[in-house]
């Protein structure tokens, strides 16, 4: 009696046909027994982390109070990392007191010392989780180590120390964000780098004027779109000095942060910065003008609706929609500028603000003959095809009224 | 006459024998992609990303076509998304039904003359609609032009922000889908013009007012093979392509874009019949005759969860119109093949796309042809021929499995053992019949479009909610 392998043997092709299914079923089954066990263990990973996790919310008065002493979890792997998720997480939504109670719990059990060793020894991938870690916190001894995780080779590891020092939303943190700008340059995309200075520089955005002022072409870029965001009316005077710088981006900063200086001074530099070149320095402008909502501002705004771009126009005419109590004579001015265009964007913000039927009961309030024809134009959208009087000098009026 | 048999068949033996080596390499490389993105994901804070300040804003555009029925639960759920800076234009493609009229009710729509310039080309605008209860809700209500990609268009002329997300109106997008498919985008906004994310099948979920409420596997055979494809096409295809820089696909149910460059190559092609995989050939002949630096990525974990044809003629018309699209741009993109300035483009991804996909079907019919008649004349070696067949069919069951594998070690969607079960069995059953109809369908497409028959064939559907009867038909399953 022959063996199974001869048995086989002799079978021929046929023998590979059945090795090959014999395979492909053994190749299912250990398949199925590797989720399976996959899927129970972890079954039983997550009943045993739930049960742990309940058992440390039980007593996590006394964990927080340090009742407990902490070398009871910290010399625990498992139990540690639970505890540090549990608090981190009840930590970013805790009330200021019980912010603060949890951060001394964190200083006083080592978490944050932890995280800050962990964030300057691990590397790769265990890196990028230590300084999330340690951002969470929001401890600012550990702003020096997300600062160090900006010099990282790996540009996964500068962004999270980057989105780390933003989320700190401190001065420190900016000022590291900043010097290290100085150092290395642009070596992460703007917009995370804009994102983290416009958070940390929020609280005092001087710490960003001395950068701009030595910093490279596109690095002061970067930094004037911040300033934009973050101009408070304590920079108010330095911005005026940015009005006429050479970058278009800050010229749109000078013009976006001068809403927050004394209206009639601002207006005067924002007319000027409407008529700039570049679009988007004329849109800030016009965006400044629009938010001032002082009366000087609006033939400016009325300006605007002429712009050569649809998103300046569109701008200005929010902005004269604001002048809820003065719609009726804009209107009429805005007719009378005979810009399709304008007139459009005008209506169109109207409409937006839910303004139009306010406007069509004012002007039939109103008498004389233009009643009928502004009506019209409301309702059509389209200019008076008669020789409506045309405001040529409404600008020349407005620039000596102001 | 013997000796070319056997040549031609030693030839499709080395064919499969290097698509599937292509594959497997795929796998590998998807692997290690999955694994880095989700050590990665490890060290996003999704809260980060949506309280900071410089978040660009996103267009969601809703293409509609007589989708009453569910179209009020779709806009709700997409408003609802979880992103900070969301604008959505519902683009009512001429519907015949009550589509406008429900959305009017549902959102208090009230005619406006907004500005729109129409930039782009399209069937002409009827009207333009803003919400009275979410002013983030914008529709268009336009004449119909029998394209999805016209719809887009009049959808991307009304669009103000700098990135729109096209998303089919039938679909469900996971609440975090929006804020996940923009983390490489945000990460990187000047390289990244566009990414895509992954589409699973609905078929067999349990939905509950538009959400999904619970994931199943279908019940049918025809459904069950088309997740197993999905995994296949985006857990390696996608992922793998991706990586290199040379994916040629963002689906059309659900992907963003930088509005200005899809501005500038002149929108979608309405006469196109995969305008999604169309778009993203321009864009990347855009950006490589520009010399920009720039990249096209796939986000694997945000979810757009579609429905998939459950019988076999609408399945048939499906892989049809895959077809005739996938010809339809590579012809029209043939002279990228092998230039120097297309870079990779020009000499991996579209000559895979060439030989592995576009001519798989004829050439799989040629080898059905040599064996037949290598059989008939006596010429054909059958321990050879049998280990071939084996070979072929254990080398795509392993392919196959490697994705559900990949699916069960990372992002783990069918949580029922008994579904994956399922999965694992389809991954051996799946390539008889199915893969020789899945052929003939192929082959039909490619005969279709070379008779210029471009007639749209509606595929019939479930009506599972929120999934309206006709449906955008968004091609996933290439480079699979």
């Amino acid at each position: 009696m022959g063996s199974a392998f001869d048995t086989f043997r002799k079978l021929g092709p046929a023998a590979f046909v059945l090795k090959a299914i014999i395979f492909v079923i053994a190749a299912d089954v250990l398949l199925l027994a590797f989720i399976l066990l996959r899927r129970t263990y972890r079954k039983w990973y997550f009943a045993n982390r739930d049960a742990r996790m309940l058992a440390i919310r039980l007593r996590w008065e006394a964990l927080v109070s340090g009742e407990i002493p902490y070398v009871a979890w910290r010399s625990k792997t498992s139990e540690r990392q639970l505890v540090e998720t549990m608090v981190l997480d009840a930590y970013e939504v805790a009330n200021p007191e019980e912010s603060a109670r949890l951060l001394k719990f964190m200083r006083a059990s080592g978490l944050v010392e932890k995280c800050i060793l962990e964030a300057r020894q691990h590397k790769g991938w265990r890196r990028h989780r230590a300084l999330v870690a340690l951002a969470r916190t929001r401890a600012p001894e550990g702003i020096r180590a997300l600062a160090e995780g900006l010099r990282d080779r790996d540009s996964e590891t500068r962004l999270a120390a980057l989105r780390g020092l933003g989320q700190m939303a401190c001065p420190e943190a900016a000022k590291e964000i900043l010097n290290w700008v100085d150092d290395a340059g642009l070596v992460v995309p703007a917009l995370p780098l804009q994102s983290a200075l416009v958070q940390s520089c929020a609280e005092r955005p001087q710490v960003l004027l001395p950068h701009l002022q030595h910093a490279d072409k596109t690095v002061r870029e970067v930094l004037g779109r911040v300033l934009a965001e973050v101009a408070t009316p304590s920079i108010g005077p330095e911005l005026l000095r940015f009005a006429d710088d050479e970058l278009p981006e800050l010229r749109a900063a000078a013009a976006r942060g001068l809403c927050y200086v004394n209206a009639s001074a601002a207006v005067t530099v924002l007319s000027e910065l409407a008529k700039d070149a570049v679009w988007f320095v004329r849109l800030r402008a016009i965006v400044g003008l629009g938010e001032l909502c002082h009366p000087t501002a609006a033939p400016f705004l009325l300006h605007g609706l002429t712009d050569s771009n649809r998103l300046v126009r569109l701008r200005a005419a929010e902005g004269l929609v604001d002048f809820k109590t003065e719609l009726l004579p804009i209107f009429e001015k805005v007719v009378a500028l005979k810009d399709q265009y304008g007139l459009h964007a005008f209506l169109t913000a109207l409409e937006n603000a839910g303004l139009q039927a306010g406007l069509i009961a004012r002007i039939k309030a109103g008498t004389g003959i233009e009643k009928e024809i502004l009506l019209q134009v409301v309702q059509t959208m389209k200019l008076p095809s008669e020789n409506y009087p045309r405001q040529e000098n409404i600008l020349v009026k407005a620039a000596s009224q102001s | 006459m013997n000796h070319f048999l056997d040549w031609a068949n030693h030839a499709v033996f080395y064919y499969y024998l290097v698509s599937n080596l292509a594959y497997l390499t795929m796998l590998v490389i998807a692997f290690r992609t999955s694994a880095a993105h989700l050590r990665h994901l490890e060290s996003v804070r999704f809260d980060w990303i949506k309280s900071s300040p410089m978040v660009p804003p996103v267009t969601l555009l809703v293409p509609a076509h007589n989708e009453a029925q569910f179209i009020c639960t779709a806009v709700r759920n997409l408003l609802e998304l979880d992103y900070p800076e969301l604008e959505v234009i519902v683009i009512n493609d001429g519907s015949t039904d009550k589509t406008l009229q429900m959305m009017q009710k549902e959102f208090s729509l009230r005619l406006v003359r907004a500005v729109y310039v129409p930039q782009i080309m399209s069937a002409p605008v009827r009207g333009l609609y803003r919400s009275d209860s979410d002013t983030r809700l914008l529709v268009v209500d336009k004449e119909p032009a029998g394209s999805k990609a016209d719809a887009v268009n009049a959808g991307l002329n009304a669009a103000t922000s700098p990135y729109v997300c096209v998303v089919d109106g039938d679909s469900v997008l996971e609440r975090d889908a929006l804020l996940r498919i923009m983390i490489p985008v945000l990460a990187d906004p000047n390289r990244v013009i566009a990414a895509g994310g992954i589409v699973r099948v609905l078929n067999g979920a349990e939905i509950e007012a538009g959400r999904i409420r619970r994931v199943r596997l279908a019940r049918k055979s025809i459904e069950v093979i088309q997740v197993v494809e999905y995994l296949r096409a985006f857990l390696i295809g996608r992922e793998a392509w991706a990586r290199g820089n040379m994916l040629m696909i963002v689906s059309g149910a659900f992907g963003v874009f930088r509005t200005d460059l899809v501005r500038a190559v002149g929108g979608y092609r309405p006469s196109a019949i995969g305008e999604d995989f169309d778009l993203v050939a321009r864009l990347h002949r855009h950006s490589l005759e520009k010399g920009a630096d720039y990249c096209i990525e796939f986000v694997p974990d945000p979810v757009c969860w579609t429905e998939v044809p459950s019988d076999l003629r609408s399945l048939a018309r499906q892989r049809a119109r895959w077809q005739k699209g996938l010809l339809d741009v590579l012809w029209p993109n043939k002279d990228m093949l092998f230039r120097p300035r297309y870079g990779r483009i020009g000499w991996l991804a579209l000559p895979y796309l060439w030989l592995f996909e576009l001519l798989a079907p004829v050439i799989e019919v040629a080898g059905f042809a040599t064996v037949l008649l290598a059989a008939g004349f006596g010429a054909l070696s059958w321990p050879f021929f049998l280990q071939f067949v084996l070979f072929g069919y254990g080398f795509a069951t392993v392919i196959s499995i490697g994705s559900v594998l990949q699916e069960e070690l990372t992002y783990k969607r069918y949580n029922d053992w008994q579904d994956v079960a399922r999965l694992v069995s389809y991954c051996f059953l799946e390539h008889f019949p199915y893969r020789q109809l899945h052929m003939i369908w192929r082959l039909q497409g490619i005969w279709q479009y070379l008779r210029g028959d471009m007639v749209w064939r509606p595929l019939k559907r479930q009506g599972q909610e929120p999934v309206g009867a006709d449906k955008a038909d968004s091609s996933p399953v290439t480079a699979s």
